[in-house]
């Protein structure tokens, strides 16, 4: 390890303006090699924009400030030149190409080649073995497409690559924010032993325990500026949210209570094939029930079949799937998500981005968009009542937004999601299915979103949450549900449940709870 | 920080920018041909030029718009156009039969074209390849390979006529007095409702130019005997489709599916519907489109609507409508159109070599596209 007061890198005074307005106001950032600098902020802090600062993507002089890699000033002009010095960026987003084999992709833009250009595939596999070995990853067949790797090999990819740059500083953008307990398990082991052998790390992260666990120091941001930097060991997890936020946050699950009422629903015998390959089931004969203002978490590990559980039950899986499903004593046919919806079970689903705003329409037409025929006669929208409304929605729901008719893509991830949970509220659900609520939310808009969960539930409203994070679950859920390869392998009461007691029904070494 | 200023002043004022360029066009075109361009009688010629593309071109933006494409409509356009000169002249069938029998035509064909897209997953671009083929292969058939003529005066009316000077007037007026009562309207509602108001001035202002703009058309083209028959039906299309687009449920669900197709499927929205509806719009309007261009040349040609595909698409592209889907406007799609129609009218009236005429026009579009991107209109 370097000596005291050798920095690696450092960033001194960096000032970001765009139109004017400072996204970032004079950030200090040190890194020494070996050591992990946890950078903490809430969404909206100029985390991302600090990241495109130091990695190139905003060229040397469209900011103030400076860069000191080894004592020596650094002006990248792009993510190739930073690349070269030895600055790797993961970000949050996998940038993989889904139909170029592992190999192909951990060598992209960096091809090793033999004479004439063509390419060394024998070389790139053997390098590319080694490294995901490194990496603790011996299942891979290195010459099969990426796509045929889940969320958690991926990233483990995203990072193979990065080492395969010859990386010496690595910045983990949100890197555990799809992975399961155990791949981030993986994921904090590989960062240990990166800094073992000298690689310097920046690691951004809400989930705080994790910042805990890895990082040497942290910085905190806040509003573009720079709040405080400290030892982690003088800090704990409370005393970095109190920075971040700049009051203590006295608890993140006011947990209220409800009462829960008689069976509402029931999903019998729940199948989905595999879209690609139908011979293998994705979800294979789940079955439960869902009482009145009962608050169900579904959780598992990625894979195990919980987004196509309930993408099935409300229309929406993309394969064969087959359901009964029980509606307040009915039987009730979904075959898609409008009829889903219209009959009171309503979801808001995984990937924002992908399915839930419709990025280049305002905020408020994305508010109204599943609920438009209330304020139509004849196929015409009064467009003064469903402003009303919107303007109700953005109020009650505390959507940041300088107005209704900005683009939503243009909200932070917080504000999206609350403008997504509006559209489905709208609706009237009498089922609410929320599907990874939290996923790139800052703790604030969090926060909200548990008030906003335990205040529908109190109203009556069943809930089903799935949450690939545990407290989460346990934090929220009147009952949970385990799942595991497709099936369900535990029915849990949530009383005096332990982390370890889910996670152990989730890989199928713990005892299981009579469903 | 300037250029800043002015990129963003252009993609908030593209219609702005757009409408500067057609002034520039034509003061060009005007000086060039010494002031031969800019006068009743062209700009007459112009408009109903420019009709037949434009009203393609109201079909074709929401097609964009939806995140598909259709190939298929100049020659689609042609076969409806034959086969209204085929009803009339070879069957004898009355005008208002006729004109009621291709229109339903029309829109049958294009939810045939949009059963395929949806229903079959066959992407739009070779449905529509598909069609170009199929359906000028028809037309050669139904007219035999020959020119059909004469088609009935009233017909014919249709395409040459002319709204008389003094009913272009009233209507002009009656336009104008819709526009005022609308926006009075939005403010006692918005009023009623206690939502924000803008402040008073910018509506009279919008309303100040619009009604300059309107006057001028209509006095310049009075001068002329009046406002082209096509152009007022194209006027009141652009009406409608700007209502569709705006005002109801259907254009709404239009611009979601292009912008996010599955986020608009989960929200309970029957995409395959909206599909099937824009496809079926774009049937109509190359119905409208056909018997107009039947009308004005007096007879259905095997030839007619060769390339209008590419004229409608290229207007909506330079009228600002993205590439990805999701975005575009009708009064874009027209702008585009007009930009179009004046390269070709000033170009021949130039005495342009028709190879020369090509190569400027793919060049202008390829440059309106780039003067969006740069705008940052088009990025995600």
């Amino acid at each position: 390890m370097a000596a005291e007061g050798d920095y690696l890198f450092e960033m001194r005074g960096i000032i970001k303006a765009f139109a004017g307005v400072k996204a970032l106001d004079g950030i200090d950032l040190k890194v020494r090699a070996g050591e992990c600098v946890g950078l903490c902020g809430e969404n909206g802090a100029g985390k991302s924009t600090l990241m495109k600062v130091l990695s190139g993507v905003y060229p040397h002089g469209s900011w103030e400030g400076e860069i000191l890699w080894r004592g020596e000033p650094l002006r990248a002009r792009s993510v190739r030149d930073s690349e070269r010095a030895g600055i790797v960026i993961i970000h949050q987003e996998l940038m993989l190409v889904p139909k170029l084999s592992v190999a192909e992709n951990i060598f992209l833009g960096h091809e090793l080649t033999r004479p004439g250009g063509r390419m060394d595939y024998d070389a790139m596999y053997a390098k590319a073995s080694a490294l995901l070995q490194e990496l603790k990853l011996d299942d891979v067949n290195v010459a099969l497409p990426v796509m045929n790797y889940g969320g958690g090999h991926q990233q483990l990819f995203e990072i193979a690559k990065a080492l395969a740059k010859d990386a010496k500083l690595l910045i983990l953008d949100e890197p555990t924010s799809s992975l399961t307990a155990r791949e981030t398990e993986v994921l904090l082991g590989i960062v240990e032993d990166l800094k073992h052998r000298g690689v310097a790390c920046i690691y951004i992260s809400h989930k705080l325990d994790e910042v805990e666990r890895v990082c040497d120091t942290v910085s905190v941001i806040r509003d573009g500026k720079h709040i405080a930097t400290r030892p982690m060991a003088e800090l704990d997890t409370d005393a970095i949210i109190a920075l971040m936020v700049g009051r203590k946050l006295e608890s993140l699950f006011p947990k209220v209570e409800h009462a829960i009422g008689e069976v509402i629903f029931e999903a019998r015998h729940v199948s989905c094939l595999d879209p690609v390959n139908p011979q293998r089931k994705r979800v294979d004969d789940v079955s439960f029930e869902l009482r009145r203002g009962e608050i169900l978490g579904i959780a598992g590990l990625v894979g195990a079949g919980r987004t196509e559980l309930v993408s099935a039950i409300f229309g929406a899986y993309v394969g064969r799937s087959s359901a009964e499903l029980v509606l307040e004593g009915k039987p009730l046919k979904v075959r898609s998500p409008g009829e889903a919806i219209r009959a009171g079970l309503c979801m808001v689903p995984e990937d924002r981005k992908r399915h839930g705003i419709v990025p280049m329409l305002g905020v408020g037409d994305n508010i109204t968009l599943a609920t438009l025929q209330h304020y139509a006669r004849a196929g015409h929208i009064d467009r003064q009542r469903e402003l009303q409304t919107v303007e109700a929605q953005i109020g009650q729901r505390k959507v940041k937004t300088a107005s209704p008719a900005l683009p939503i893509a243009r909200l932070s991830g917080g504000n999206q999601q609350k403008a997504v949970l509006a559209k489905m509220l709208l609706a009237n659900p009498k089922v609410l299915i929320l599907d990874e609520p939290t996923r790139g939310v800052d703790i604030g808009a969090k926060a909200e979103i548990y008030r906003l969960i335990f205040e529908l539930a109190a109203q009556g409203v069943s809930i089903i949450l799935v949450s690939s994070e545990l407290p989460e679950v346990l934090g929220l859920a009147d009952r949970v549900l385990v799942m595991g390869e497709g099936r369900l392998r535990g029915n849990f009461p949530n009383q005096g449940l332990t982390q370890e007691q889910v996670l152990a029904a989730a890989i199928d070494a713990g005892p299981r709870a009579a469903a | 920080m300037q250029a800043q200023h002015i990129q963003q002043l252009f993609a908030r004022y593209k219609i702005l920018a757009l409408l500067l360029a057609v002034a520039a066009i034509w003061i060009f075109f005007h000086i060039a041909t010494e002031g031969a361009f800019v006068t009743p009688r062209n700009v007459s010629n112009l408009l109903r030029q420019m009709a037949i593309t434009g009203m393609l071109a109201c079909g074709m933006v929401f097609v964009i718009i939806a995140g598909e494409i259709d190939l298929s409509v100049g020659s689609l356009l042609g076969l409806l156009g034959g086969v209204v000169a085929v009803l009339t002249v070879n069957l004898q069938w009355s005008t208002p039969m006729a004109i009621a029998a291709v229109l339903a035509l029309g829109v049958l064909i294009g939810l045939f074209n949009g059963v395929w897209v949806t229903r079959m997953r066959v992407p739009s671009f070779i449905v529509g390849l598909g069609g170009m083929l199929a359906f000028r292969g028809a037309l050669l058939g139904v007219t035999h390979s020959s020119t059909i003529s004469p088609v009935p005066d009233d017909l014919v009316y249709l395409g040459q006529g002319y709204v008389a000077p003094m009913l272009s007037s009233l209507l002009g007026m009656v336009i104008f007095a819709v526009l005022i009562a609308l926006t009075v309207l939005r403010r006692r509602r918005r009023a009623a409702l206690q939502l924000r108001q803008l402040p008073w001035w910018t509506d009279v202002l919008k309303l100040a130019l619009i009604g300059a703009a309107l006057a001028g058309f209509i006095v310049t083209l009075n001068r002329y005997g009046g406002v082209p028959l096509p152009v007022m039906i194209l006027v009141a299309l652009l009406a409608v489709f700007t209502y569709l687009g705006t005002q109801t449920v259907l254009g709404r669900h239009i611009y979601a599916v292009g912008g996010n197709l599955e986020a608009t499927r989960l929200s309970g929205v029957n995409v395959a519907r909206v599909k099937l509806v824009v496809f079926a719009i774009m049937g109509l309007m190359c119905a409208f489109a056909g018997i107009i261009n039947t009308a004005r040349l007096a007879a259905g040609s095997p030839s007619a609507g060769s390339n209008g595909e590419l004229d409608a698409i290229a207007a909506c592209f330079i009228g600002g409508a993205s590439m990805r889907g999701g975005a575009g406007t009708v009064h874009g799609a027209l702008i585009g159109a007009l930009v179009m129609a004046s390269l070709d009218n000033g170009m021949s009236m130039m005495d342009v070599d028709t190879y020369w005429q090509y190569i400027v026009k793919g060049t202008i579009l390829v440059l309106a596209v780039w003067v969006d991107v740069l705008s940052g209109s088009q990025r995600d």
